[in-house]
């Protein structure tokens, strides 16, 4: 056993060094996995990166009221009636005989995005000061709070950093009315820096919205009051409304980009049989060119099992450095890449490609799982390569 | 003995190496077809616009309605030949995340003129004209779906309640309206905006956006321009704009990720042709002894010169016809399967052209090096190099 290891350190050594004689096939099977690995990562980085904008977004004792099947804010409808009766709701968080509850509605406007001058929806949130404090790590970066009443209003840190023409004491114009910027925001990266806050009550005048709302946040107890809530809504029927856990709602949402993580998986895996075609021939090559010295070994007493493992050891090497050479032009080219799409609230959601150790892990498989496929069938044929043949095959 | 069987010979030498390289270009050209057709199908909305119609919506946003006597005040308009309306209805069916259904409430006549390549047969369009709770189906939903003339099909609406109760509304399949151009959309569904304001709970009398024809294509930004000062400084300002440009804005609300995902793309398919052209080059090379020989035979180069370009040609029509064949069946299988989410998935003769000019660079790009490099052979270090 001894034997067979340090005959096949002594093969796997010899192979790595002649690798220079074969540098261009070489070369050619670790840039082929090199380009899978980087267009998997790639893929994932950006599904990622739009799951944690929006999961980050929920926390686990807001609870988030909508009308009945509606499924996303855009579509739901709450009364003020239905928001009088949820005040008064059991299991809420109060402080001082109040809950911390928010009824929040907004319109989609355009604004235009900075990488291609085209309009695009963004959400102008009508809400109030207990709808700040429901998100955790909001804090104004610049400026100051909207006042109430006004046409004022405060801008998302994503919002300032993909549109034009929402800066600091800026008028901004939708349609028929103009607006001041008089603050910007920060959530710590997630999706509400997508939006634009403003007054719940002036949105309603200005858009007829009446006195509706779209949604009700409210903090509860704890994440166990959802139970309680639920019940009472059930027992009320004048509140036909589904409540969920703000994270739940988030988790929801983010995953309406998971068909492109499919789709990435299944284009990195029809490129992987591409590259292992291209690999198989580099590491037939390989034992071919190198037929004479493993005949030569052989010949004075190597194990063929060294031989095989020398050339699968060769191909796993080129296929993994291929890997990390892909993971870090993946992560050079696309980590903290902004992008912004279309979210399930029909409005954009702007975010940041993100690779994370997990996704690395991910693409090395890849990589090595190329290297043994590739690896294997040529260390076969070296390791059962008659001596004979071997010699008259090096000339 | 001819040149081709000569050039067969050469490439099927060592068999599983010829197999693995047309399985390489065979990949990247299944690839190719295959992201090919999806862009298209992503496009096809900006591609199937048409010339003389425009969008007009709400300036603060197309998701804002307008009112309806909006209609009318465009209707007398110069230089505006039909106009109709539609408003969202967000139908589903069962979950309502997953199954949507395409649904708009419209203005039966006018929308079927100002969408004149719909067609329907003239008895069902009478009879979906007749039957306010009828509905006429586009054909690839209606395939989708397995619907026939006649069914009677619950469509639920994520926004509206029916004022009897639920938000469920019947339709009656009057009609399935198909376009000739099978790109053109059809995996929607319109029924009657009458019958939708009488029969959902709110009322009112607005709508979603409007939809005209102009006389004349040249007179499209004129008629635009006319429409937005007509209501400047109106309660619902307007915003009109090409289909075209409508839709193209519409797309890029997707965002860069499209054009992120599809330079990657591209990027694999270039580095797959230049890996390849890699090892033909080499397997070319290898063979210096043999064109020396070919050569001392009295072989001219310039016939030499002509087989190593067929060789490489060859392999790379070989790989590639049968990856964009097999991309044109996967594209075909697929739009049924995914009829729901992409309708317009076509792998059509653009693309194929496209690929068979690509094929044509990769065999002659990576030919031409060997080939010249054979051209210019001396005998004599030809032998000593091999």
């Amino acid at each position: 056993m001894g034997q067979i290891i340090s005959q096949s350190f002594a093969v796997i050594a010899m192979n790595l060094r002649s690798i220079p004689r074969r540098i261009w096939m070489s070369l050619a099977m670790v840039f082929a996995s090199a380009v899978v690995v980087a267009i998997l990562l790639a893929f994932l980085a950006m599904v990622k990166g739009f799951e944690t904008t929006l999961s980050s977004a929920g926390s686990n004792d807001v609870a988030i009221f909508m009308r009945g099947g509606s499924g996303a804010e855009l579509n739901s409808t709450v009364t003020r009636e239905q928001v009088n009766l949820l005040e008064v709701a059991p299991a809420l968080f109060k402080i001082d005989d109040k809950p911390v509850l928010s009824a929040e509605l907004y319109v989609i406007v355009d604004g235009i995005k900075k990488t291609t001058q085209t309009e695009a929806n963004i959400p102008l949130r009508g809400l109030d000061i207990d709808g700040t404090k429901l998100r955790s790590g909001f804090q104004l970066i610049e400026g100051r709070m909207f006042e109430p009443g006004t046409n004022e209003l405060i801008v998302g840190a994503g919002i300032l950093r993909e549109f034009d023409g929402f800066d600091l004491n800026q008028e901004v114009r939708f349609g028929k009315y103009s607006w001041k910027v008089v603050g910007v925001f920060s959530t710590g990266g997630n999706v509400f820096e997508s939006e634009l806050w403003s007054d719940a009550k002036v949105i309603q005048s200005l858009y007829n919205r009446g006195s509706s709302f779209q949604s009700v946040r409210a903090k509860m107890d704890s994440p166990a009051s959802l139970t309680e809530l639920q019940t009472y809504i059930e027992n009320e029927p004048r509140l036909n409304l589904d409540v969920k856990a703000e994270s739940a709602y988030f988790a929801e949402q983010g995953s309406s980009l998971s068909y492109m993580a499919i789709f990435g998986r299944v284009i990195s895996m029809i490129m992987a049989l591409g590259a292992i075609a291209g690999a198989l021939n580099t590491m037939y090559t390989s034992v071919a060119d190198r037929s004479r010295e493993i005949a030569t070994l052989r010949a004075i007493g190597f194990s063929n099992i060294s031989a095989f493992i020398g050339t699968i050891i060769e191909a796993l090497v080129l296929a993994a450095l291929g890997g990390v050479i892909g993971a870090l032009a993946a992560y050079l080219l696309f980590d903290g890449l902004h992008a912004s799409t279309l979210g399930g609230s029909f409005t954009q959601v702007v975010f940041s490609f993100r690779l994370s150790t997990e996704l690395f892990i991910q693409g090395l498989n890849m990589a090595l799982m190329i290297g043994l496929i590739s690896g294997f069938f040529p260390a076969w044929r070296a390791a059962k390569m008659p001596v004979m043949v071997a010699f008259q095959n090096g000339h | 003995m001819n040149d081709l069987y000569l050039i067969f010979k050469n490439l099927t030498r060592k068999k599983l190496r010829f197999f693995l390289t047309c399985f390489a270009i065979f990949i990247a050209f299944l690839l190719f077809g295959a992201v090919m057709a999806l862009k298209g199908a992503l496009d096809s909305g900006i591609e199937m616009s048409a010339d003389n119609r425009l969008v007009t919506v709400h300036k603060t946003n197309f998701t804002q309605p307008l009112p309806y006597a909006y209609v009318n005040k465009v209707k007398n308009i110069e230089g505006v030949k039909d106009v109709t309306h539609a408003n969202w209805f967000g139908g589903y069916q069962g979950d309502p995340t997953r199954n949507q259904i395409i649904t708009f409430a419209v203005d039966p006549e006018s929308y079927l003129d100002v969408y004149s390549e719909l067609s329907t047969e003239p008895q069902h369009k009478q009879n979906w004209l007749k039957n306010r709770a009828g509905a006429l189906v586009g054909e690839r939903l209606a395939q989708a779906n397995n619907w026939k003339v006649g069914d009677q099909i619950p469509i639920s609406s994520n926004i509206f309640s029916h004022k009897d109760g639920g938000q469920t509304w019947e339709f009656i399949i009057e009609g399935i309206f198909s376009a000739e151009d099978k790109q053109t959309d059809t995996n929607y569904m319109i029924f009657h905006y009458k019958y939708f304001m009488e029969t959902q709970s709110w009322g009112g009398d607005y709508v979603g956006w409007l939809v005209l024809t102009t006389t004349d294509a040249g007179f499209n930004e004129a008629v635009a321009k006319r429409i937005d000062e007509g209501f400047t400084n109106s309660q619902a300002e307007t915003d009109t704009s090409t289909e075209k440009a409508f839709n193209k804005a519409f797309i890029e609300q997707m965002g860069n990720i499209g054009l992120i995902i599809f330079s990657v793309i591209f990027m694999a398919f270039f580095t797959i042709l230049v890996l390849v052209g890699n090892t033909m080059v080499l397997a070319i090379r290898e063979r210096t002894g043999e064109i020396a020989v070919l050569k001392t035979l009295g072989f001219p180069s310039l016939r030499i010169f002509k087989m190593v370009i067929m060789e490489s040609l060859f392999l790379s029509f070989a790989g590639g016809l049968l990856g964009i064949a097999a991309a044109y069946l996967a594209v075909a299988g697929l739009s049924e399967m995914l009829a729901r989410f992409l309708p317009n998935l076509i792998l059509g003769a653009e693309i194929i052209i496209q690929a068979l000019i690509y094929m044509t660079l990769l065999g002659l790009v990576t030919g031409i090096i060997p080939a010249i490099n054979a051209l210019r052979l001396n005998i004599i270090t030809g032998f000593s190099r091999g």
